[in-house]
């Protein structure tokens, strides 16, 4: 059997092996050449196993240079959690999952689809909601909601009590998206109103004075900020970093904004109306779903102001909602009205990764958190999960 | 001895006359100082004297010393003196050789003035003395030169042996090609190569004969064989036949002779069909022209250059369980308003089409419209004989209540006018559901439109026998007004104009235009269909266009006539609803056959162009059901999004 000269290489740094050539049959598969490298960490490192799979191969001089990567299993479905009405928005952290659902309510579940605490005081359908920031047992947590407010909860997980602390009012429209900042002391909501304001993320336990309503509103609370420069509703928003702004809008652009300033920093035109919008640090790129059924990759960064990166395209309705990848620089997921959720890698931009077609309905949310678990909630008042991460291979295969 | 040899130059020179002059001069000079003295010749040689300008001398003699140059002080008036004293100065030259003055004798002058004349120098030479031949053309005994033959003229050349190998060369190369064979084929020029085929066949078949007389036959014979001449019952069959239909014109007889055959009655008859015939028949074949049907067609851009327009079917409304007649959107564009004839009012959220909230009327609803007005939340609502302003409670929470304090604040007035619509404010359920107002006509209402300010709301009771056909109602007053006193005809639908104080009024086959403040007619447009089933009005309030039930949309241009500008006959079925969009330039149109055709409906502001009119999508998606398609159609007040309404009991969002 004919040998040949390789060398592997990766990008990971976890699973780097020395860069020296290795002579391997000719008639090598993925599983072989994964097996080589395993063996080569495993000498390296210690025990330590995972399956890879090899993504390039490029020949140089007489020597075969073989790029590997972790490989990723399909992601796995895990639960499928009810909800009374269609669910509108869903963001989950390492322990909780937060959704709003149109039957004005917000609840919090935990990982294995338990239903712990309904949220309820909004007097119209959530829109959108946010966790703000969890020290030891209690939780601040945020929704917006078509009757113009933003209600800032306080959730105690160990007595499972809730308390509305603030109400935010000042919206002229219903609210439809809001974002906390990375610092968590702030954060930002856009309404049909056209207009971005920027509110206090703070629980400060004051007394209240005299007048004011308590009991079921919590204590009214004023915006610190407002941008207006949106010709048309505002859709999606997002903090890039702890200065930066970025909003999505039906007057079909997105723009860039400086929180500290409020002046707006830069306009990307595209050429439909933008429903979501999502931003990665790793890739720095901005992905949009739009209502065309393509996802557009944008670099935020860019002084010419369209320019789009890719499209990614194949889904057969309109894009609500796309989520990047938090451990990923290269994959992300999307939903949209013709009940898919897509997984994506934008290195095959032709055709997605998974096509997780659970859903009966619209696809109204999705998201995707730091443990590999990807949710979507949708018209047919169903939350789903999957897993999705890099799969331990089993002891000596 | 030296004029002897002259006389010899001379004669050598005479031959060419051309250069003879110059010669003279420089002889002349040569001449001159050779007689005068030998011994002071300039050895310079012949070069240009002014080398020595500068010089005291000019040159230098035989035995090498210095010719000075004579001492010349004269100036232009001695000059001049000179030439006017001296008797010689005209025969003084001056020797550019030693610069001295010669003065020429006699002999000399004579030969200056002989060669001026192209004599010959010598006095003593005669030109003209007899000829002697020595060529002639009688071959003389012995030749003129007696040499012998050269050598070379018994060898072979040297330069034909190259020629030769050359030609030889490029013959075996193949570049000359030598007795090539003569084209024994004559060539012809064929005349009529060139010629179309047709147009030679189609002058022979232009020409048509006359039609030429049908040969007599046996039976025309004065004695026929017995087989032509006709039986008793043959006879009567001809005689009862219509004379066109006749087979013969004639009967067959016999006659025993020749001369007793009577004269034929028909003659003249026949002779003068005869002439007709002759006369009448076709003697060309006419040609029609021919014309490609693309021609034909206007050059028309194409509808991806006009972009945006609707293209897809995005979003479905469902929830309505009988056939959506009407629709309308909310002038923020996120909530959309439908009714249909399940007897209920469903507000939808634009964006998910989620159903937000059902309000359930009295009667099948036939129209809804939403108030223009963005600081009104009001939704007119007309079934049966009704109308009921609602409140949906939907966008701004302050503009809703200040809506509902607009219409709890009326103060009844004190004279209390006789109206034919009662107005009454809903209460109890009616009110939590979100009625505000209701208004009770006399008669079925068909059709609801508000002003673009949201005060005043036109309602539509087609009745071919009333004057009462349309009344106009002021909210914020709750007054009602019958503008017309006479009928018209069956009101079809009615349109405020965007802007002006105009009213549009669709009966079956006009427009009406009234100016409202003047209270007149202002025109009237003639939409050439037989029954408009309903009309939009472009935000520009110039352009008006008429969907008909016999398949046709019609646009009118104002300003250019009252006659339709173009008429559209796309849909196959009865149109249902047509619709401007506020800032695009489209236009939609719905119809019995299902679809929904979008056009681009570009209009100038330059009153010299026309509007620019081009179909670019036809969006279908609902179902047909009982022969009803599409029944109403509406654009997003700020997208390129067309709604549909349709008689499945869906609406229909196409972007």
């Amino acid at each position: 059997m004919s040998q040949v000269q390789a060398r592997f290489f990766t990008e990971n740094k976890k699973y780097l092996i020395d860069d020296v050539p290795f002579s391997i049959p000719a008639a090598s598969e993925v599983t072989d050449l994964s097996a080589v490298i395993n063996k080569l960490l495993e000498a390296k490192n210690g025990h330590e196993s995972v399956q890879l799979c090899v993504v390039c191969v490029c020949l140089q001089e007489d020597v075969v240079e073989i790029e590997y990567v972790e490989k990723f299993t399909a992601p796995q479905p895990e639960e499928c959690i009810m909800h009374d009405d269609w669910i509108s928005s869903v963001e989950a952290d390492s322990e909780w999952i937060l959704t709003g659902s149109y039957d004005k309510t917000a609840r919090i579940w935990s990982m294995e689809g338990k239903a712990v605490m309904t949220v309820a005081g909004h007097t119209d359908v959530v829109k959108d909601v946010a966790w703000v920031k969890r020290d030891g047992l209690s939780s601040l947590l945020l929704s917006a909601s078509l009757d113009q407010t933003i209600m800032l909860w306080e959730w105690n997980s160990e007595r499972n009590k809730v308390k509305a602390r603030h109400c935010c009012r000042g919206h002229a429209g219903s609210v439809d998206t809001v974002a906390v900042d990375p610092t968590r002391t702030k954060f930002c909501s856009g309404s049909w109103d056209k207009m971005l304001k920027i509110w206090s993320a703070e629980s400060n336990e004051m007394m209240p004075r005299k007048k004011q309503k308590t009991e079921q509103m919590g204590l009214t609370r004023t915006p610190l900020m407002t941008f207006s420069g949106h010709n048309e509703a505002v859709s999606s928003v997002l903090w890039m970093d702890a200065e930066e702004l970025c909003s999505a809008s039906w007057d079909h652009t997105i723009r860039l904004w400086d929180a500290e300033t409020g002046g707006q920093k830069n306009a990307i035109t595209g050429s439909k109306v933008f429903n979501c919008i999502s931003y990665s640090p790793l890739c720095r790129r901005l992905a949009s779903g739009t209502t065309d059924r393509h996802v557009r990759l944008w670099d935020p960064r860019s002084k010419d102001g369209s320019l789009v990166l890719l499209s990614l395209t194949s889904h057969n309705g309109w894009v609500t909602a796309v989520r990047w990848s938090p451990s990923h620089e290269h994959q992300l997921v999307s939903g949209s009205l013709d009940n898919v959720v897509k997984l994506w890698d934008t290195r095959s931009c032709k055709a997605p990764l998974y096509d997780l077609a659970a859903h009966e309905d619209k696809v109204m949310c999705v998201d995707w958190t730091e443990n590999g678990l990807i949710l979507s909630g949708g018209a047919d008042n169903k939350l789903y999960t999957y897993r999705y991460s890099a799969c331990v291979s089993d002891a000596g295969a | 001895m030296i004029c002897s040899m002259f006389s010899t130059m001379f004669l050598w020179f005479s031959g060419n006359t051309h250069t003879g002059k110059k010669m003279y001069i420089s002889l002349l000079v040569f001449i001159t100082f050779s007689v005068r003295s030998q011994d002071i010749r300039n050895t310079v040689g012949n070069i240009p004297m002014e080398w020595y300008k500068d010089y005291p001398h000019i040159g230098y003699d035989l035995e090498g010393k210095k010719i000075f140059k004579p001492i010349r002080n004269k100036d232009e008036l001695d000059e001049f003196l000179d030439k006017m004293e001296n008797p010689d100065y005209w025969r003084t030259v001056q020797d550019k050789m030693t610069g001295a003055d010669i003065r020429l004798s006699d002999e000399q002058v004579d030969l200056v003035h002989r060669l001026q004349q192209g004599k010959f120098g010598d006095v003593n030479f005669n030109e003209y003395e007899p000829a002697i031949d020595f060529f002639s053309n009688e071959v003389m005994i012995h030749p003129v030169t007696n040499r012998p033959q050269d050598k070379r003229s018994f060898i072979p050349s040297l330069i034909e042996k190259e020629k030769v190998g050359k030609l030889v060369h490029a013959i075996k190369m193949g570049w000359i090609k030598p007795r090539r064979p003569k084209e024994t084929t004559p060539q012809y020029y064929d005349l009529w190569a060139k010629e179309d085929p047709n147009s030679i066949l189609g002058r022979h078949k232009m020409h048509v004969p006359a039609p030429k007389m049908k040969l007599p036959g046996h039976e025309e014979s004065y004695n026929p064989p017995p087989e032509y001449l006709l039986s008793e019952e043959e006879r009567l069959a001809w005689e009862q036949q219509d004379p066109e239909y006749r087979k013969l014109s004639f009967l067959p007889q016999k006659f025993a002779c020749l001369r007793a055959v009577p004269a034929y009655s028909r003659f003249i008859h026949e002779q003068f069909e005869r002439c007709l015939d002759l006369y009448l028949c076709p003697r060309q074949r006419k040609m029609r022209v021919n014309v490609n049907p693309e021609d034909l067609i206007p050059k028309l851009p194409k509808p991806k250059d006009l972009q945006p327009f609707p293209t897809t079917q995005s979003l479905v409304y469902r929830g309505h369980s009988s056939l959506v007649r009407s629709i309308s959107i909310s002038p923020s564009g996120q909530w959309l308003v439908s009714g249909s004839d399940d007897c209920t009012v469903r507000f939808w959220e634009v964006s998910t089409a989620r159903c937000l909230k059902t309000v359930e009327v009295g009667g099948a609803v036939k129209g809804v419209a939403w108030n223009p007005n963005p600081s009104i939340c009001l939704v007119a609502v007309s079934y049966d004989d009704t109308v009921v302003l609602l409140n949906p409670g939907l966008g701004d929470r302050l503009v809703c209540t200040a809506t509902d304090q607009l219409i709890s604040s009326y103060e009844e007035p004190e004279e209390v006018m006789d109206q034919s619509v009662q107005w009454a404010v809903a209460e109890g359920e009616g009110h939590e559901q979100g009625h505000r107002l209701i208004l009770k006509h006399p008669k079925a209402v068909r059709q609801v439109t508000w002003h673009g300010k949201g005060d005043y709301l036109a309602c539509v009771m087609p009745d071919n026998g009333s004057s009462l056909q349309v009344v106009i109602h002021q909210v914020s007053k709750r007054r009602t007004q019958n503008p017309f006193r006479k009928n018209k005809g069956l009101v079809q639908c009615v349109s405020f104009h965007p802007i002006r104080p105009y009213f549009f009024v669709a009966t079956q086959r006009y427009v009406r235009v009234y100016n409202l403040i003047k209270q007149e007619l202002t025109k009237k447009l003639m939409a050439n269909c037989k029954w408009i089933s309903s009309m939009a009005i472009h935000p520009g309030g110039d352009n008006v266009i008429c969907g008909s039930y016999d398949c046709r949309l019609a646009w009118f241009d104002l300003d250019l006539s009252t006659k339709p500008y173009k008429v559209l006959r796309h849909h196959k079925k009865a149109l249902r609803s047509v619709a401007y969009h506020r800032h695009y330039p489209l236009f939609a149109s719905g119809s019995d056959d299902g679809s929904v055709i979008v056009c681009h409906g570009m209009v100038y502001n330059d009153l010299l162009q026309n509007p620019l009119i081009v179909p670019v999508k036809v969006l279908k998606g609902h179902t047909i059901t009982h022969d009803l398609g599409v029944l109403d159609v509406t654009f997003h007040p700020t997208q390129p999004w067309v709604f549909s309404s349709g008689a499945d009991g869906t609406v229909r969002l196409f972007t």
